[in-house]
């Protein structure tokens, strides 16, 4: 059985255990209609990847400044973007390993590869980045009221079908 | 983390052990991030009920204590150097661990 606390230290990992997080009641749910090999898709990251040259990073000076806050804003990257391009600002993480291969968080050279192969269909437009960071406790009303919804209309707008979540 | 995965009520999750920062795997393995994108896109065609948590198995090369070095940051974080000092308190407080 995948073990979710594995790679945590000990304290961290006893610490999270502890926490009285209630289950969600409603999970949100649609249904898959076409194979995948039909199928275009998003990647959505909560890494904290930006485009270097014309975004700015995530704000990092104020979650020092405010340990118990975190930056809520998005970074909409598109999905001809060079690894090269791309920035990463955490201060939960370290960023060698992604610098090295972004792909191992932000997949969009591989899903090329699978789209190339026929195995989907392709990538939509646009990808997107967050800080998965939402401050101590969460605080996701930004992404629910803000974010989400304009994830969601530029996906419709470029009749995207699935989302790959990946976390940092 | 699976753990997350259902608490928050993910759709369909690929539940994988990797440290931190990196859930598609190894750096520059290009075919186990493929094999693992796959799987990870296929539960949109096998997924049937709300929640469902696909564990997907390829050990992880590193010594665990050298992996859980390797993806920390520098410097702890602001809200870890914060909260440091007071984790073991916090958890006592729970009455559920008794942390010498």
């Amino acid at each position: 059985m995948i073990d979710s606390f594995k790679y945590l230290p000990r304290l961290i990992a006893l610490f999270y255990q502890n926490q009285e997080i209630e289950k969600s009641q409603t999970i949100p749910w649609t249904s898959f209609r076409s194979p995948i090999k039909q199928a275009r898709f998003t990647i959505i990251t909560s890494a904290g990847i930006y485009l270097k040259e014309s975004q700015s990073p995530f704000d990092l000076q104020r979650e020092q400044k405010e340990p118990t806050w975190g930056d809520p804003s998005l970074r909409i990257i598109p999905s001809s973007t060079k690894p090269e391009a791309l920035a990463i600002s955490h201060l939960h993480i370290n960023p060698k390993t992604i610098l090295t291969d972004i792909n191992v968080v932000f997949p969009l050279q591989r899903m090329a590869q699978l789209a190339e192969q026929g195995i989907i269909s392709g990538l939509s437009q646009h990808c997107f980045s967050v800080m998965g960071y939402q401050g101590f406790p969460p605080n996701t009303t930004t992404w629910r009221e803000q974010t989400a919804p304009q994830i969601i209309e530029i996906l419709q707008q470029e009749e995207a079908h699935g989302a790959l979540l990946t976390p940092a | 983390m699976p753990y997350w995965a259902e608490r928050i009520g993910v759709p369909r999750t690929l539940a994988v052990e990797h440290p931190f920062g990196c859930p598609i795997g190894y750096p520059g393995d290009e075919k186990g991030q493929l094999t693992l994108l796959q799987a990870a896109l296929s539960l949109f065609e096998t997924c049937t009920t709300p929640g469902e948590i696909n564990e997907f198995y390829d050990l992880w090369q590193e010594p665990i204590e050298t992996a859980i070095q390797s993806w920390q940051p520098l410097e702890p974080s602001p809200i870890i150097r914060m909260l440091t000092p007071h984790i073991r308190d916090i958890i006592r407080q729970k009455g559920k661990l008794n942390l010498k």
